[in-house]
């Protein structure tokens, strides 16, 4: 919903990252770096995931391709995806 | 110690404040900090009031979810005291859990809390066949059954043969499920009817040939809402995916990832739609809208401008709300009563109702009619107890923002429709607060209806007619002619204006030379309204004749191309032909002048048994002796006797 550009900045990118896991997980005390994995953040299962995914997509605008889906493991992974959505003209 | 305490407290309430979300349906967002902070603050019932409050926008999703998580984590402080609370249990064909938690909070936002039990993914045959399943344990009010259309194993296409065959079987796996849910518990089915895919295998060959995978699954969803009987409600999921937007209701993106069958961002709207239909299971329905007059049921302000300058027909903006008059009726046909408050003079206010000739609804269709200078609280509280129902059974409807936010902070039991500023979207705006669903239609509302059917189109009646002269005669149409009056001058002023095809001689008239005519003794004015067994047509022709010595000189013929072809032209000069004996004048002169767009009257006069007098590079002129001919006739027009006004 954020209107800035996504993939231009990656510590910005890391925030919104930040900022829709915690709204999803209803936890500010959540603090995320590129190499955090699911299994470090209290809450992150594979359902939440979905949603966060989910929600990536909303906050940035985007739309991630199928490849993009799979074998995210960090949320540098994610972060990556995001720039690479952006630069394959996701939504 | 005391006075410090205080302090704070105020000054939390102060903080409080400043965050109160703006706006009418507030960015979810602020309303769930505003929540949070309530939260802090142990304001459970702020808390909880902001977060349904997050439910009246349409999302975004990540709003929904947080907040649908919210409540779950203010539950384990205090449950929100609600006016019901039910047990729900979900089983479905795809993963529920986002849905589930969506829906709680959008039950919260009906003033139901859910308790909900959730089946395991695809477990939804099982936990119904098995007495001993968690399902049963849990003893719900509600179970949702929510399968997705890849469960059907209809084939691409069924031979002919077999088609009723296997509907029928596919309708009574179904049915031995809504048994075993009756013979092991108490609960309600709600039962999610197939949303079909946007893709399509046999495209629009599928509508017409029996067998195919698309048309049986229709044909299922049929079936089932017959099967249904009063025991199952039914969500009509393929209704909502379509007035969604197919295409974003299925990502199969998330289904080939997760099993999602609903796209997230889809599920609010099926949440809300799902608590709906429980709502009105628990009779928390809305029974009755509360109206504004002034730009709400009519565009302008009647006391400044009067009967003939309010909008209400005759015009895009008038006909916007004629439509929502007769939405309005639909729901009155249906049992939902409505009633009126207006910071008006009493006298003022029912004019309208009493004299426009275009209003679909009379003062008898409000149960209560309040126009006064209250303020509208007061207004509502004392239609509440006349017609001896809640607050909470009210829905307002005002244009005015300012008085639907008063409504809201003093009376927050009532509903507030945020009507959109275009009266064309004030229908959309009622309809979808679902605020009105009916979990069962009873006799009562059934008599009600009846009632209304006298004056609701008769549409089941559609004639079959054969010729042209049976379908005109089955059309039942009624025409009231009228010399010119004030009321009707800006619609008259507004068809000279405007119509270019059924007119004869093409003059823009101004309104003050139309009210010259309509002034002036030697000259016959005729406005003609229509109706039918269907509808109201309104007023659609104007006809002005001069009297000179002993002929009725056509100056002015025209017609709406709504009516075009319905004999109207035959009504008019048949009236015409009755006046002009009244004067004792006998021939009649008409003028057609050709433009662009009129060629459609080109032959009108002879038709009507007209004689060529003259033509002139187009232009011709008419003559009609009525000694000489008899009088024009209509026959398939009767005339409308009843006062304008009670149609």
């Amino acid at each position: 919903m954020n209107s800035s550009n996504p993939g231009t900045n990656q510590s910005a990118n890391l925030e919104r990252i930040e900022q829709v896991v915690r709204s999803l997980l209803n936890n500010d005390d959540i603090s995320l770096t590129p190499e955090t994995r699911a299994a470090d953040v209290p809450g992150w299962d594979s359902l939440a995931h979905v949603s966060i995914i989910f929600g990536i997509e909303e906050e940035f605008g985007l739309r991630f391709s199928d490849q993009d889906l799979v074998g995210v493991e960090t949320v540098g992974d994610l972060a990556e995806r995001i720039g690479r959505a952006h630069a394959g003209g996701g939504v | 110690m005391e006075k410090v305490e205080t302090n704070s407290l105020s000054r939390a309430a102060d903080e409080l404040e400043q965050l109160r979300p703006t706006g009418e349906v507030p960015e979810p967002d602020a309303c769930l900090r505003m929540a949070r902070a309530c939260f802090a603050a142990q304001d459970m019932a702020g808390a909880y009031e902001w977060l349904a409050r997050v439910a009246d926008s349409r999302g975004p999703y990540v709003a929904w979810a947080s907040a649908a998580g919210a409540l779950a984590k203010f539950e384990e402080r205090e449950p929100p005291l609600t006016a019901r609370t039910a047990r729900v249990a979900v089983v479905g064909s795809y993963t529920t859990s986002q849905f589930v938690a969506l829906l709680r909070l959008v039950a919260l936002r009906r003033r139901v809390r859910l308790e909900v039990y959730e089946a395991g993914f695809d477990l939804f045959r099982q936990e119904i066949l098995d007495p001993r399943s968690g399902l049963y344990a849990f003893e719900p009010d509600y179970v949702i059954v929510a399968p997705h259309e890849g469960v059907v194993p209809f084939p691409a296409l069924t031979e002919a043969s077999a088609v009723e065959e296997t509907l029928e079987a596919e309708v009574g796996r179904w049915r031995t499920l809504w048994d075993a849910l009756a013979a092991n518990s108490s609960a309600r089915v709600v039962q999610h009817n197939f949303a079909l895919r946007p893709e399509s295998t046999w495209g629009h060959l599928a509508a017409r040939v029996p067998g195919t995978r698309d048309g049986m699954l229709r044909r299922l969803n049929d079936k089932l809402a017959d099967a249904a009987g009063d025991g199952v409600l039914i969500v009509d999921c393929d209704r909502v995916s379509a007035a969604f937007g197919k295409d974003r209701w299925f990502d199969d993106r998330y289904w080939h990832l997760a099993k999602q069958a609903v796209a997230l961002d889809a599920l609010p709207e099926l949440a809300r739609h799902t608590a709906a239909v429980i709502a009105a299971a628990e009779g928390l329905s809305s029974k009755c809208l509360v109206l504004d007059l002034d730009n709400t049921l009519w565009g302008g302000v009647i006391a400044e401008e009067g009967l003939s300058g309010i909008q209400l027909g005759g015009g895009p903006q008038g006909e916007a709300f004629i439509a929502f008059h007769e939405y309005l009726i639909s729901l009155l046909s249906r049992g939902i009563l409505l009633a009126v408050a207006s910071k008006n003079n009493p006298a003022d206010a029912r004019e309208p109702f009493e004299q426009h000739p275009d209003t679909r609804l009379r003062l008898d269709d409000f149960a209560a009619f309040h126009a006064n200078w209250d303020d509208k609280p007061a207004s509502l509280r004392t239609i509440a107890s006349e017609l001896n129902i809640g607050l909470d059974s009210l829905v307002f409807v005002d244009d005015n923002p300012a008085e639907r936010e008063v409504v809201r902070r003093l009376l927050p039991e009532v509903e507030v429709i945020a009507l959109p500023s275009d009266p064309s979207g004030y229908i959309r705006a009622v309809s979808d607060s679902l605020l009105f669903e009916l979990a069962s239609l009873t006799n009562e509302d059934l008599g009600r209806a009846a009632q209304y059917q006298a004056r609701a189109a008769a549409e089941a009646q559609q004639a079959q007619a054969g010729s042209l002269d049976e379908f005109y005669a089955s059309l039942g149409m009624e025409a009231l002619v009228s010399p010119f009056d004030e009321v009707n001058l800006p619609r008259i002023t507004q068809l000279v204006g405007k119509t270019n095809q059924f007119n004869l001689t093409t003059r823009r008239h101004g309104m003050n030379e139309i009210r010259g005519f309509m002034e002036d003794g030697r000259a016959v004015t005729m406005s003609l309204r229509l109706r039918d067994q269907f509808t109201d047509h309104g007023l659609v022709a104007v006809l002005i004749a001069e009297q000179k010595d002993d002929v009725l000189d056509i100056d002015t013929w025209l017609m709406s191309c709504r009516v075009i072809g319905r004999t109207v032209e035959n009504e008019m000069l048949a009236r015409l032909s009755e006046a002009a004996l009244e004067r004792g004048v006998t021939r009649l002169h008409g003028t057609f002048i050709p433009t662009a767009k009129n060629v459609v009257v080109k032959d009108v006069f002879e038709r009507l048994g007209f004689t060529l007098r003259s033509s002139d590079s187009g232009t011709t002129t008419w003559e009609y002796d009525i000694d000489q001919k008899g009088p024009i006739t209509s026959e398939f027009i009767q005339p409308w006797n009843e006062p304008v006004g009670q149609p």
